[in-house]
């Protein structure tokens, strides 16, 4: 299921849950031996500074001149003065992830990384956070190690594979944050295909105040999404007349037709007629009636996804993707009654919930293995699970070797 | 709603960064002005043209690209050609190092540049500092670090606004080139909170804490290794104190009032009254001038040794009673080789391993070289007195001993001067003494009385031109005449009479710092005078032949009473008491003074926790003898006294003082968040952090929404809100933690 606008709590070492009872043997305990990921790296400044440290310290005491143990001493404090106010920069500073499904395969979706200075009157600087996103359900990557037996054309492609398998950013702080305030990065990418996502943040880092050293601390922020396949093209053949005559098949949107469909609050704008006195009565609320629309004419739409069908894995995207494509453009229509996938009942889709629940299960369905018995590929046209009872059926099947086509009542309706 | 505070933009913070790094390059080029180098005129090149690019950013733009391919082969070259000239490493190497800065300052700099100016600059100031231990250096190496570390807190901001953007190319003409210096001053000073700013001096003073205490903790182990800065650098000799006396020499020192030596006494009651500090012995005349003769040399002064101390085994006074005197010298670079002192001596340290040659018997002990920084000792079982035994002048002056045997009287006699003047000298010594012979020291009186009637003192004497001996003119005529004058012609006189005399170089006289409770030498204090001796006491005897040179005995008048008479308290002597303190407790740090001063930090921890801890115990025991007295309206209005102040004054924090520190965060009066709003934004906040809120916190929740944003006209009472504020963060926290 994608969450919709979903707001992670609050997490950082000050966000309110986190908070934890100030000991001094827990912050002597973490200057011994720091917390796990958290990783402190000299730049070439903060080497400049070792080197020159060095240098005057050895100089020092060679010479046993003041005028360098001075300077040493103040190398040495400038060093204390960044650790102190780096550990302020980042003090105080909560963050959660904000996602805002849906996401499509091949478009850019924006993650949003929202930030609260909980400090009073200290701002904070030149943070920076490790995104990464991993579709889940695949091969796990292979850990990027090597072996004396390793081939290094091996290890090189485990290494692809691995870096490959994740998609990874880095959101910049580039203003102020200033105390008490908030701020939200976007992190963009584009999901390469469809199925489940795993968006984490891994870290936070920062070379405030000197640039010294380069500190990152780990983090375990993730949430799953769900990427729905992609949209493709398709190319629409003119069968539509033999459906006219048949009279097509009434929907369940709202319309002005006869069947009553629902009760919904009343809104500015509504004929005094559709007010449902007795419901209004009871619920103490106004209420009107809601009929289906008239004489709209609705397609069901049917994917089968057995294996022996659609052997080529791209093919079988193709067709995930044509699915996921029509029945959003049918939904759009208003002509889209159900949708459904080999041996289950259709679902009926009336509102934009259900359109997203289908697509949530397109986003995650594989080809299926063994499917109509006796291992014969079954033809989506004249399949034993086949819904029978449905009328302006839309199944697909291979067009060709890469394409795939979908049929309306066995006829060739569309192409992609 | 508190408007929020502007940020500044990546072109201005580049400017702010190209101003910290023409500042970071000036303030380190201006190390020549104490270094004495030569290295003036680049230094001049470099100040006006980091000055210049300051001005106008765009200027460098103009530059044409190949000429920065051209820059790294001329400065490799100059830098040859300085070494090929001048043969002086160091001094190229500093020459090369204010080259280099000239052109990161004048160039566009990517940060390896800039980290290039901050190490550059670095080196010039420390290099700077040990050749000369000034306390120019302390405030220098304070500036550039605070300067230094804004820079690279600027590189920082920098570098992360530009993160993740596309690279930064080598643009011919930055973007940010078109400063208008006022008007980033004035967007800094808008970005600027006050609070940060109080607390980022407060942190740099905390690093300036910091490197001290470190300095005092460092562990120190006296390797005894002599610096090797300067052996890279030829000594300059900037005083007249040579080997010789050029007549007239002196007038330039007496105008020059800077610090030359300052010395440290443990007994002050020991300084005599006007102390007569030697440097110098000159015996031999010739050609118009004093020098020290190679016999004098060669039979006083022993071969040149290395190490810290001195032992003087020749003319050690007998120890006095009483805990040892110990006199510590800080003798300023550029003064002397000549090491100045009382007298003779029993032990003499120095700071830093030396090369060194005693004169025990001349109570004079000279160093190789002139050196470059200022130069530490420390004396002990020092003869203040003003007559210095000579055992081997006694023993050649001995009826009966062999001629030739010591050399040294018959120079100590020689005029050096031709017959004529040799006649004209035994003329004036008839008229001085009447054709008697007199003890020394009673013609040491009867030729200072002379020479005082026939000659003033001054600066510029005029001596006729004419034949003859230029000190026998000087005599013969009524024309005034600085020390060195005056000195010389005694000698010649003394001499004449059949005296072995000589003329002494040094200091007198001086002043006491009563900020630093030192003695203070400045270059207007060098003297000269003359030793007569004294054959009946077989010792040579302090003659200050100067008019108002007051030839008081040193005797008479000693300790607080001499002291008394010289004590400064100006305004210099305030600014003279820093340097010996810089002296005293950092350039002379070493690892006895650190075993002391840690033990003196242990011992006053110690007392001041017993003290703390008894003026606790002192004032519980108080206050229970005052709760037990019994109580009467006066007691209680006291009481009630005490308890309105302490209200009032968090009253006025409340009212005044939290306003007046978020002003300063804001910058601006005229922003000032209504107090009342802002604590109701402190209530929202504090109930937003203490959980879920229930139906109960509703009502409190509108009201302090109402008070944070409504209208003034619709707020309730604020004080009835905040209480119930207080009371539903208590209760959401005590449910939190039950549910936990």
């Amino acid at each position: 299921m994608s969450a919709i606008g979903t707001s992670l709590p609050w997490t950082g070492a000050a966000a309110p849950r986190a908070r934890r009872q100030f000991t001094w043997n827990a912050l002597l305990w973490a200057l011994v031996f720091p917390r796990r990921g958290q990783r402190i790296v000299p730049t070439v400044s903060g080497v400049l500074l070792m080197v020159l440290a060095l240098g005057i310290g050895t100089a020092a005491y060679n010479s046993a001149n003041n005028i360098l143990f001075i300077t040493l001493s103040l190398l040495l404090a400038c060093l204390i003065l960044s650790g102190t106010l780096s550990w302020l920069n980042f003090h105080g500073v909560t963050w959660r992830l904000e996602l805002a499904p849906p996401l499509r395969a091949g478009q850019a979706a924006a993650i949003g990384l929202a930030l609260h200075n909980r400090k009073t009157f200290l701002p904070t600087y030149g943070l920076w956070f490790d995104l990464g996103a991993r579709f889940t359900g695949q091969t796990p990557p292979a850990v990027a190690e090597s072996t004396l037996t390793g081939r290094g054309l091996d290890v090189r492609a485990v290494l692809a594979q691995a870096a490959a398998a994740e998609v990874r950013g880095q959101l910049f702080l580039r203003e102020r944050l200033d105390p008490l305030g908030t701020a939200r990065l976007d992190w963009t990418f584009r999901p390469a295909h469809r199925g489940r996502l795993t968006v984490a943040l891994t870290g936070i880092g920062s070379l405030f105040p000197f640039g010294f050293l380069r500190k990152t601390l780990s983090i375990d922020v993730q949430e799953e999404l769900v990427v729905w396949p992609a949209a493709v093209a398709y190319h629409r053949h003119p069968v539509a007349a033999e459906r006219r005559r048949a009279g097509g098949e009434q929907t369940s949107v709202a319309g002005s037709g006869g069947d009553l469909q629902a009760l919904r609050r009343y809104a500015s704008g509504d004929s005094h007629r559709l007010i449902h006195w007795k419901a209004s009565a009871r619920s103490r609320t106004l209420l009107v009636r809601q009929f289906a629309a008239e004489s709209a004419e609705s397609f069901s739409l049917w994917l089968c996804t057995d294996a022996a069908l659609w052997p080529r894995p791209e093919q079988f995207e193709l067709l995930v993707s044509l699915g996921a494509t029509l029945a959003e453009d049918l939904f759009r229509a208003g002509q889209l009654g159900s949708a459904g996938l080999d041996e289950e009942t259709p679902v009926p889709i009336r509102h934009v919930r259900d359109l997203e629940q289908f697509l949530d299960r397109l986003a995650v369905v594989q080809p299926r293995a063994g499917a109509a018995g006796g291992g014969e590929p079954s033809h989506p046209l004249g399949a034993t699970a086949r819904p029978a009872s449905h009328r302006n059926l839309l199944t697909f099947a291979p067009d060709g070797a890469r394409g795939v086509a979908a049929y309306l009542n066995g006829e060739k309706t569309a192409t992609a | 709603m508190a408007k929020k505070r502007p940020q500044l933009s990546l072109d201005e913070l580049h400017q702010l960064k190209w101003l910290l790094g023409g500042v970071l390059v000036l303030l380190s080029v201006w190390t020549v002005f104490y270094l004495e180098f030569d290295a003036w005129v680049l230094m001049g090149l470099a100040t006006a043209g980091v000055l210049a690019a300051l001005a106008r950013p765009e200027w460098p733009a103009r530059v044409p690209a190949g000429m920065h391919r051209l820059v790294f082969p001329a400065v490799v070259l100059f830098f040859l050609g300085d070494l090929w000239v001048t043969g002086e490493v160091l001094p190229a190497i500093v020459r090369l190092d204010i080259l280099l800065l000239l052109y990161r300052g004048t160039s566009y700099r990517k940060k390896r540049d800039d980290l290039q100016v901050i190490v550059l600059g670095l080196f010039l100031i420390v290099v700077a500092g040990v050749l000369t231990v000034s306390l120019v250096f302390a405030a220098q190496i304070l500036v550039f670090t605070a300067c230094a570390l804004a820079f690279l807190l600027v590189i920082t901001l920098v570098e992360t606004a530009e993160a993740g953007g596309p690279p930064a190319g080598a643009e011919a003409r930055p973007r940010w080139v078109d400063v208008r210096w006022g008007q980033l001053l004035a967007r800094v000073r808008a970005v600027t909170d006050g609070r940060i700013v109080v607390l980022g001096v407060a942190l740099f003073l905390g690093v300036v804490g910091i490197s001290a205490l470190l300095f005092l903790a460092i562990p120190r182990f006296q390797l005894e290794n002599s610096l090797f800065f300067e052996r890279f650098a030829a000594k300059k000799a900037r005083s007249g104190f040579t080997e010789s006396i050029q007549f007239g020499e002196v007038t330039e020192i007496q105008q020059d009032t800077s610090v030359a030596v300052s010395v440290d006494v443990t007994d002050r009651s020991q300084l005599p009254a006007t102390p007569y500090w030697r440097m110098l012995v000159l015996d031999e005349y010739r050609d118009g001038s004093f020098r020290l003769s190679p016999a004098l040399r060669l039979a006083s002064f022993t071969r040149e040794r290395t190490g810290t101390a001195v032992h003087a085994v020749v003319g050690t006074p007998p120890a006095a009673p009483g805990a040892p005197v110990f006199w510590t010298f800080y003798l300023e670079s550029g003064i002397s080789r000549y090491l100045p002192l009382l007298g003779t001596f029993a032990q003499l340290r120095f700071t830093e391993i030396q090369n060194y040659r005693l004169g025990a018997e001349l109570g004079l002990v000279a160093l190789r070289d002139e050196p470059m920084a200022m130069t530490a000792y420390r004396v002990e079982g020092m003869d203040a007195g003003d007559t210095m035994p000579d055992a081997k002048l006694v023993a050649a002056l001995r009826p009966g001993a062999r001629p030739g045997l010591v050399p040294v009287p018959a120079r100590l006699l020689r005029l050096g001067v031709g017959e004529a003047d040799r006649v004209h000298l035994q003329r004036l010594v008839q008229a001085i003494t009447g054709g008697a012979d007199l003890p020394a020291a009673e013609f040491t009186r009867r030729a200072n009385r002379w020479l005082g009637q026939r000659h003033a003192y001054s600066l510029r004497p005029q001596i006729a031109p004419g034949p003859g001996d230029l000190l026998v003119r000087w005599l013969d005529s009524s024309e005034g005449g600085h020390c060195e004058l005056f000195a010389g012609s005694f000698v010649l006189l003394a001499r004449t009479a059949g005296f072995p005399a000589r003329v002494v170089t040094g200091f007198k006289g001086g002043t006491w710092n009563a900020y630093s409770n030192n003695y203070t030498l400045r270059n207007s204090d060098a003297h000269a005078w003359c030793e007569i001796f004294d054959r009946a006491a077989g010792v040579w005897r302090r003659a200050d032949p100067t008019v108002g040179a007051g030839n008081a005995p040193a005797e008479t008048v000693r300790g607080e009473a001499a002291l008394a008479r010289r004590t400064d308290r100006s305004w210099s002597a305030r600014f003279d008491s820093l340097r010996v303190f810089w002296y005293r407790r950092i350039v002379n740090f070493d690892q006895r003074t650190q075993v002391e001063t840690l033990r003196a930090v242990k011992q006053a921890t110690e007392n001041t926790g017993r003290q703390l801890r008894a003026l606790l115990a002192e004032t519980v025991e108080q206050a229970r003898a005052w709760l037990a007295e019994p109580w009467d309206g006066r007691r209680v209005a006291k009481l009630l006294a005490v308890a309105a102040g302490i209200a009032a004054a968090g009253w006025a924090w409340r009212e005044y003082g939290r306003g007046w520190w978020r002003d300063l965060g804001r910058g601006s009066p005229g922003r000032r968040l209504d107090p009342v709003r802002a604590a109701a934004a402190g209530w929202l906040r504090r109930i937003a952090e203490s959980g879920a809120r229930g139906a109960d916190e509703a009502g409190v929740w509108a009201d302090l929404q109402r008070l944070r944003f409504g209208a003034r006209a619709t707020w309730p009472e604020p004080s009835a809100v905040f209480r119930r504020a207080r009371q539903a963060v208590r209760t959401l926290r005590r449910r939190r933690a039950t549910r936990a």
